[in-house]
């Protein structure tokens, strides 16, 4: 398993695809580090003070004159109501939310790419392991061997995996170098409060706890991990059943950005919440941002996306142990 | 060429990292389900003064949508003219905090006014710009469509004893600045055919002085005169919030009574 | 002759409920080459891809020196190299690199195995090179190199000189007959080149439609076809008297064509001659797989180069 594994490994390596994954994220987090850049420049031009309480204030004002206006929809109210009462919570205990640092950076840029950018750059990889083998050929070499159908996919599986550990590490680690040109390498001891516990439009500040950033950063990777995990292995699956590298990419990225969209819409459809992709957004659960559905907990989004994941993995592995290569 | 090394280098890095996010996954779901208590949120001391730079003055606003400036076009408000007005003549920067909240009445401010941050924005402040009561009053309209001086008074009464507590507490985090408490108009003037609702601004207005005159340095801004001729030519479409020129007017009131140390005549 | 090497029994396959092939059963002995011939579409691949593993037979059962492909097929793939059309190496490794690839999915080939094969396909020079840079030639030579790294006792070769030069071609056909002869080995070839296959094989198996029409040796298959060419003057009167003694072909420019028996031959000739028609010309003719081909299947020449 581990000859079949480097084999995989050294294909990866040679391909450079995870050159071009660091790539596009550098120039990604290049782009968003000057935006921020920007927007604390602005920030502090228009309140005429750098002081972060002041800002949080504004923006706490700011969120609560949205809530006067009419138009807004309940949905939104209520997760603009919690935002509210958070940021409150943290001016009060004088915390800043957004330490500003690299470190701070690293977990926004994590966060937020969470659902989208980080599923998208696993997909570049898993979409191709299988796929690249058929459009190739060189899966009728790979199949002829002395060895079990199912052997060859798992160590196929085993390199995404590690594959994925790479690519969420990769994000981490250049956001890291990268902003912290301009934000400066600290904010490893922020503190960070968790624990908000949201029930409808109100937050629950009775158990909450106040954590390091850098242990908070170490458990928004894990959730990260785990989503890009399973987002490679649908893709994964893809690429197995379709063999074709663009049509799978085709069908992921569709799902992908459907989530995106009915994140923000499927508050009334309460059966959305078996769909894999409105269940992406993990680290929310940590910061206490109100689910998409009510009723939706860490739990159950963990859950749903076992589901889907174990789903992906037996179908993958039936078929491709079965399937005729013509 | 590939290096054979360095295949099996990745390989092991990344099966490092693959054990390492999976144990901080397993962590995070355990703190999220399981969190320690051990540290709970105390109160932090992390007083970290704001560099003021040698040549600023501070405008702090509070109070209703008339400081947030709903009605004006501009989106500036009666706070953003008279920042205006401000720059031309101080010679440094002029820093406006506007804490202004839509649909605000007075006993919503008073717990704002309490809030630890705002008391520190407060003392900071060289002048504070404040509007309330229209909500009080008013209630969006109701008040004139079941007009009852019983219940008008049950609301006065109440608005004095937040205003009472506003001007306490802000004076208590800043004893020197000067507030500026702007006065009500009366919006319904064209169409209250009874006539009622004057009188009761008025009377309004009255209350409001009588109590900014109890403290020091609070200046009552009327501006009860400035709609009272042609009130439709200065009301944003929804007849109720100043339009641009109704605040420039309002503005223009404000500002000139505005002065500092040293400031050149 | 020595050991079977490879016995398919009763393959069939359906697709669809369209049988693609019905019923084939061929064996192959340790150092023949055995040739598989048949126009596009007749089943040669699929067959050759059953063989190897890569589609699930309907029924009936391939061994591997013993080894039931289904049942056992790891042990039957130790015993087995192949190139299944082309050679599709990744092109962005380099040669080495891909014979690594393949050797880490072998039990016991080692380094000095690698080196071996590559000596006996000639690539030493250029096997560091990234396999894009590769000629056509060269990358069929890494693909025999590839299936020659576990010592097999079978090598299967689909249309093994597909795009290679004449010289190619050449080279490669001694190459493989010096496997078969040297190592021992059973070949089996695949092919729509009549030609090769009529220089390179011991045994032919034809296949048309899923069926295979005849198995045997190119020699007994090619001289159970031999004719006798005659050339006669007068033409009329000595075909008179030939079709009374036996089958004739008329064939161009007043030539024309027996079965070739020779212990008929002289008396036909003598009778000839007693008739005073003289015998201008008399050949033995060795007859082409392509002939052959056309009088056996009824496609026609249609798909045949």
């Amino acid at each position: 398993m581990n000859k079949l594994i480097a084999n995989e490994m050294m294909k990866l390596v040679a391909r450079k695809r995870l050159l071009v994954i660091g790539a596009i994220v550098g120039i990604l987090v290049i782009l968003f580090t000057f935006a921020q850049y920007k927007e604390v420049q602005t920030q502090r031009e228009k309140l005429g003070t750098d002081d972060w309480r002041d800002s949080l204030q504004q923006q706490i004002i700011d969120m609560q004159n949205r809530l006067g206006s009419s138009r807004i929809s309940d949905d939104w109210r209520e997760q603009i109501q919690v935002s509210v009462q958070q940021l409150q919570f943290y001016l009060d205990q004088d915390i800043n939310p957004s330490e500003p640092g690299a470190v701070t950076f690293v977990r926004m840029f994590i966060e937020n790419s969470t659902d989208l950018f980080i599923p998208l750059l696993i997909m570049i990889v898993a979409s191709d392991l299988v796929s690249s083998e058929h459009t190739l050929g060189s899966v009728k070499l790979l199949l002829t061997r002395p060895v079990k159908r199912w052997r060859i996919l798992l160590s196929k599986y085993m390199t995404l995996l590690l594959a994925t550990s790479l690519i969420v590490t990769m994000t981490g680690l250049l956001s890291y170098v990268i902003s912290g040109i301009v934000f400066g390498y600290h904010g490893w001891n922020a503190p960070i409060i968790t624990g908000f516990v949201v029930d409808g439009g109100n937050v629950d500040t009775s158990s909450i706890r106040l954590i390091s950033q850098w242990k908070f950063l170490l458990m928004d990777f894990g959730l990260v991990w785990f989503v890009a995990v399973v987002v490679g292995t649908l893709a994964f699956m893809l690429s197995v059943l379709i063999r074709s590298t663009a049509a799978s990419m085709g069908v992921m990225l569709a799902s992908l950005v459907s989530g995106a969209i009915l994140n923000n819409m499927v508050s009334s459809w309460e059966s959305a919440k078996y769909f894999f992709m409105v269940n992406l957004k993990l680290t929310n659960y940590l910061n206490g941002v109100a689910p998409p559905i009510t009723g939706m907990t860490l739990l159950s989004s963990m859950s749903v996306l076992l589901i889907w994941w174990a789903a992906a993995l037996v179908l993958s592995f039936f078929v491709f142990t079965r399937q005729d290569v013509y | 060429m590939l290096g054979k090394k360095s295949v099996r280098y990745i390989t092991i890095i990344a099966a490092t990292l693959s054990v390492l996010w999976l144990l901080s996954l397993g962590w995070a779901i355990q703190d999220y389900y399981a969190g320690a208590t051990d540290h709970v949120v105390k109160k932090q001391d992390r007083s970290q003064k704001t560099v003021i730079k040698n040549h600023m003055f501070t405008v702090v606003a509070l109070g209703d949508s008339l400081t947030r400036g709903t009605g004006d076009d501009s989106g500036k408000g009666y706070v953003g003219y008279v920042a205006d007005d401000l720059n031309e003549r101080f010679n440094g920067s002029i820093v406006v905090q506007n804490l202004g909240i839509n649909g605000q009445v007075s006993s919503q401010l008073k717990k704002q006014v309490k809030q630890p941050n705002i008391q520190r924005q407060l003392a900071e402040a060289d002048i504070i710009l404040l509007t309330i009561g229209a909500n009080d009053l008013f209630q969006q309209g109701r008040t004139l469509e079941n007009f009852d001086l019983a219940t008008i008074k049950t609301i006065e009464d109440a608005f004095v004893k937040n205003i009472t507590t506003i001007f306490t507490d802000i004076r208590k985090a800043n004893p020197d600045a000067t507030i500026f408490f702007v006065g009500l108009y009366n919006p319904f003037i064209d169409v209250d055919e009874t006539g009622v609702t004057s009188p009761t601004v008025r009377d309004w207005n009255r209350i409001a002085e009588e109590v900014s005159s109890t403290y020091p340095r609070i200046v009552f801004v009327p501006t009860y005169d400035i709609f009272q001729l042609s009130v439709n030519d200065y009301l944003f479409t929804d007849k109720f919030h100043p339009n641009q020129e109704g605040y420039r007017l309002m503005a223009d009131r404000i500002a000139p009574l505005i002065k500092w140390e040293g400031e050149s005549k | 002759m020595s050991a079977t090497t490879l016995s398919v029994r009763n393959l069939t396959k359906t697709i669809k409920k369209h049988k693609i092939i019905n019923g084939i059963s061929f064996e192959l002995k340790a150092g023949e080459v055995f040739g598989f011939l048949g126009p596009n579409g007749a089943g040669k691949t699929t067959t050759i891809r059953m063989i190897v593993g890569l589609i699930k037979p309907t029924s009936g059962t391939i061994e591997i020196c013993g080894y039931d492909v289904k049942k056992n097929f790891t042990k039957a793939m130790a015993n087995l190299g192949c190139i299944v059309e082309n050679p599709e190496l990744y092109p962005y490794l380099s040669g080495t690199d891909n014979l690594l690839h393949f050797a880490r999915m072998l039990p016991a080939v080692d380094n000095k195995r690698i080196a071996e094969v590559v000596d006996m396909v000639k690539l030493t020079e250029r096997i560091d090179d990234k396999v894009k840079t590769y000629s056509l030639g060269m990358r069929q030579r890494l693909g025999i190199a590839q299936a020659l790294l576990n010592r097999p006792k079978v090598l299967i070769l689909d249309e093994p000189t597909n795009g290679l030069d004449p010289a190619g071609i050449r080279e490669m056909r001694v190459f493989i007959r010096e496997l078969a002869e040297n190592e021992g080995l059973s070949v089996l070839v695949s092919s729509h080149l009549l030609s090769e296959i009529q220089l390179l094989c011991d045994r032919v198996a034809i296949i048309t439609k899923g069926n295979i029409i005849t198995v045997d040796t190119v020699e007994s298959l090619l001289s159970s076809q031999e004719q006798a060419i005659w050339h006669l003057e007068p033409y009329l009167k000595g075909r008179e008297i030939l079709e009374g003694l036996t089958e004739v072909t008329t064939l161009e420019d007043g030539y024309m064509a027996t079965p070739y028996d020779f212990t008929q031959i002289p008396m036909w000739n003598a009778a000839l001659v007693h008739a005073g028609v003289q015998v201008l010309q008399l050949n033995r003719k060795l007859p082409v797989l392509e002939d052959l081909f056309l009088q056996l299947t009824d496609t026609g020449g249609a798909h045949i180069e």
